[in-house]
């Protein structure tokens, strides 16, 4: 049974650290933007001209030349009442913007961490078991390549192939086009998300298959599983009972550590398939030097990472009997 | 491999099947009505974030518009000639600085309410105080004097204003919410917004009430994709209109015609027209250039390039060469031209400039001076940087070095005023073609009138044509300043710039699609006549 005490310590001591890292992630980000060379102001103006009254009243409203420990103290105040601030490029407040375009981004994300989870623990357990074989071969080498080659890279190939030659999938945008979108049927819908996701789950499964593989040919070739064989027990049997619960866990949890990779790969890919996410947003955010929208992402991601390392911790307290057994007794 | 493995295999491989069959039949897009019409917007016309708001950001600025949901006191007719759309007329007082404007009665809101002179003011002295790139700085304060006449009352008189007139979009005085328009905006053109997916596409429907020539198409939807998708989004054939990108100017695309439109976009190198004598602007802006300063250099550059073959080399032929920045506006000056492609009259105006060449390195030497000078430009444009290689190689036939820079805008920001730099312009206003452009200014760090070019004479007769109450005089005044005695802005004058090539805007649109006659030069809106606009065949 799991102590409540116990578990209410574990969430506080975590909640302490949350509190503590976004915090500083505040600051830091903070800083870095403001020291950063771009000029709000021109990267707004685009090249377009306009005099020098006009951009005087640009420089008041992107805040430039107020002294940075203002800013900051703004930006902390304003952020403790819950108020991420307005966008100066899209004129609306930070917190709707970040809602609107993230669900789109964690239907996406979702499911690409799921089928990369999935699939790539087979490959690996798949691989693993037959370790040597052709089928060994077939996904390390697919693996080594993947893991080197950039998703955004990754995703035009699979754009190209399968939007552009076989013409089977849409070529990008979340919805069809010229259709309104909530006339959309749920197929249109989900074709769009086919080729992003294919694209993020492709890349994604790399790591988790290398991984499981390495831990299976571990644990195939340890003293219990020698045992086991010994008395007669093979084939999937033998990884069922002995192989597959040693390696779950820590694939787990390495699958929930992704979440950083996966919100990183999720911004190329949206860029890729004019897929309209928080990746998207992000980068127009950055080259415009939008500071509200940007430190509100940023804030954003990371809550995301953190509470994908939580769900890795969580995982192990209640997956793991011994692991709660240890934490328990300490 | 036991059964079971090859069991679970064999059943993903069937699932997998069974998904890419049912999606193979539903690629594209169901929307098949021929009234209905998809655009995928141009680079230049980026979505706007902030929403359709002409005070925002939606169309306002430089170019040659049609803001589709709003229409503006005036338009530009198939001549490029400017001429009233909301305005039924203008008058300048004496001083030129009240311009009363007289507009129609006939006309109504998308949501009922009527248009008259109010919402005319109301536009124009809330754009003022907006913050965007639209730079109405110059405009005291806008009163309607009664239903149908308003008065623009300026700080200066301005022969330009009819520009603003033209591109500002007219918003409704009573329903404005600078917060909610965008996404929801009210106006009196041809189309009214229906549905707006962010970041993807807006999708138009027809203005009932509006009061011009009723569009052919009923629906407009615009996309707003990036320029690495142009081509892929044409092959697909789910667009009927697509911008062609430079590096795809030699494809051809079943199904589609190639349309090409004169932008009036020039591109062209920037030369410090100063001296360096060790100023430094702000701390870190050098100021001058020993080797651009010297005006044979700038005259051979001019002479010596061979403006046709950057055309035909970085834009495929769809481009024409540019000479002084203006060449296809009304107010251009044909006398300010250079005949260039001659070498040897280059050779000749840097020998006779007292540059020759006495190491034997193939770069000419003045005073121990060499003539080499640095050219940045933006990497992340092809065009930009094939043509800055090529003006560098040819450069080089000359005796001149050119060193390639490539560098972000805050960079080149920097180096301005030291460095040459590859610009480029679009507009059709000559405050910011002209004017802004080589007017005398202060050093501010920013890339109007770049090099700092500086003639009081031009000076002048610039003024002169900012102040003038007749647009056809001042169009002559602003024509006059780019020569004027054996000086000016021109290549025949002063040569403070290295203009080169005006390139095309270029389509692909699907066949069937009649897009009417459109003005030349009209920076990049192909939808400017929209209204004119028809399917000849039925299938979409």
């Amino acid at each position: 049974m799991l102590n409540k005490n116990q578990l209410l310590k574990f969430l506080s001591y975590k909640l302490i650290r949350f509190v503590l890292l976004m915090i500083l992630v505040a600051i830091f980000s903070f800083v870095l933007l403001d020291l950063s060379p771009i000029d709000p102001v021109n990267a707004y103006l685009n090249q377009a001209a306009v005099s020098e009254s006009q951009r005087a009243i640009l420089y008041e409203y992107f805040g430039t030349g107020v002294p940075l420990h203002i800013k900051i103290f703004h930006w902390l105040s304003d952020l403790f009442h819950g108020n991420l601030g307005i966008s100066l490029i899209y004129r609306a407040p930070v917190i709707n913007i970040i809602f609107e375009k993230s669900s789109a981004s964690i239907v996406l994300m979702a499911l690409s961490w799921l089928f990369s989870g999935i699939i790539g623990f087979f490959l690996g357990v798949v691989a693993g078991k037959n370790k040597g074989s052709w089928i060994d071969k077939a996904v390390k080498v697919y693996c080594y390549t993947i893991q080197s080659a950039p998703s955004f890279w990754v995703g035009m190939l699979v754009l190209m192939v399968f939007a552009v030659y076989l013409g089977w999938f849409p070529i990008g945008f979340g919805v069809p086009i010229g259709v309104n979108s909530s006339d959309a049927t749920f197929l249109e819908w989900a074709s769009r998300l086919v080729l992003p996701t294919l694209t993020l789950s492709l890349v994604g499964l790399a790591p988790i298959a290398m991984y499981t593989r390495n831990e299976l040919i571990q644990v195939l070739s340890s003293d219990f599983v020698l045992f086991a064989k010994s008395r007669g027990e093979s084939g999937w049997d033998l990884i069922k009972n002995h192989g597959i619960r040693n390696i779950l866990l820590p694939a787990i949890t390495l699958q929930f550590l992704s979440f950083s990779e996966l919100f990183g790969g999720a911004v190329l890919v949206e860029q890729v398939f004019s897929y309209p996410g928080i990746g998207q947003t992000a980068v127009a955010a950055g080259l415009q030097s939008d500071v509200p929208l940007l430190l509100g992402i940023v804030l954003f991601s990371a809550i995301f990472v953190f509470a994908g390392n939580l769900l890795a911790d969580l995982s192990y307290y209640l997956i793991d009997p011994r692991i709660k057994e240890n934490e328990i007794n300490d | 491999m036991d059964n079971k493995t090859k069991m679970i295999m064999a059943g993903v491989a069937v699932v997998a099947i069974v998904l890419i069959g049912a999606f193979a039949f539903m690629g594209g897009s169901n929307d098949d009505d021929p009234a209905h019409l998809r655009v995928a917007m141009h680079s230049n016309i980026a979505e706007p974030k902030a929403g359709f708001n002409p005070l925002t950001g939606w169309g306002c600025g430089h170019q040659n518009y049609n803001p589709l949901v709003q229409s503006c006191l005036f338009k530009t007719d198939v001549n490029g000639s400017i001429v009233p759309d909301l305005a039924t007329g203008y008058s300048i007082s004496g001083d030129g600085k009240t311009w009363a404007v007289d507009v129609r009665e006939d006309v109504k809101f998308s949501d009922n309410s009527t248009f008259d002179a109010e919402d005319v003011a109301f536009t124009f002295n809330t754009a003022k105080k907006t913050e965007s790139e639209l730079d109405l700085t110059n405009i005291e304060n806008v009163t309607a004097i009664n239903k149908t006449r308003v008065e623009f009352n300026l700080v200066e008189p301005r022969s330009t204003f009819i520009y603003d007139l033209r591109y500002v979009g007219i918003v409704p005085s009573d329903s404005y919410d600078n917060s909610t328009y965008g996404g929801n905006p009210i106006g009196t053109g041809p189309y009214v917004l229906d549905h707006w997916d962010k970041g993807q596409q807006a999708i138009f429907k027809i203005n009932d009430n509006y009061y011009g020539h009723k569009p052919y198409f009923t629906q407009i939807t615009l996309l707003f994709p990036e320029e690495s998708t142009w081509l892929e989004l044409t092959k697909s054939g789910e667009v009927d209109v697509a911008p062609v990108a430079t590096s795809a100017l030699n494809q051809t695309v079943d199904g589609y015609k190639f349309v090409e439109k004169s932008a009036g976009r020039a591109q062209g190198v920037s030369l410090p027209y100063l001296n360096d004598t060790g100023i430094v602007y702000n701390g870190t802006m050098k100021v001058g250039n020993n080797v651009t300063a010297d005006k044979s250099i700038r005259e051979a550059l001019n002479v010596g390039i061979n403006r046709q073959v950057i055309c035909d080399d970085v834009f495929a032929g769809h481009a024409t060469p540019e000479y002084t920045g203006v060449d296809t506006r009304d107010f251009a000056n044909p006398d300010a031209k250079v005949a260039d492609n001659d070498v040897e009259k280059a050779k000749q105006i840097l020998k006779d400039g007292g540059w020759v060449d006495t190491d034997g390195d193939g770069i000419v030497e003045k005073d121990g001076v060499k003539a080499s000078f640095s050219l940045y430009y933006p990497p992340d444009y092809l065009d930009r940087q094939s043509v800055s290689t090529v003006f560098a190689e040819q450069a080089k036939q000359l005796g001149i070095e050119v060193k390639l820079v490539g560098a972000d805008w805050d960079t080149i920001y920097q180096n301005l005023y030291s460095s040459a730099a590859l610009m480029q312009q679009t507009s059709p206003d000559p405050y910011k073609s002209v004017y802004q452009q080589y007017h005398s200014k202060e050093m501010d760090g920013f890339y109007m009138n770049p090099n700092l070019y500086n003639n009081s004479a031009s000076d002048k007769l610039m003024d002169d044509a900012m102040h003038a109450n007749d647009f056809n005089q001042a169009n002559s005044l602003w024509s006059q300043s780019a020569l004027v005695n054996g000086g000016g802005w021109g290549p025949a004058g002063d040569a403070p710039w290295v203009w080169i090539v005006n390139y095309d805007y270029n389509y692909f649109i699907k066949d069937g699609i009649d897009i009417g006659n459109q003005p030349d030069g009209l920076g990049n809106d192909v939808l400017i006549n929209i209204c004119e606009w028809t399917r000849t065949n039925s299938t979409a």
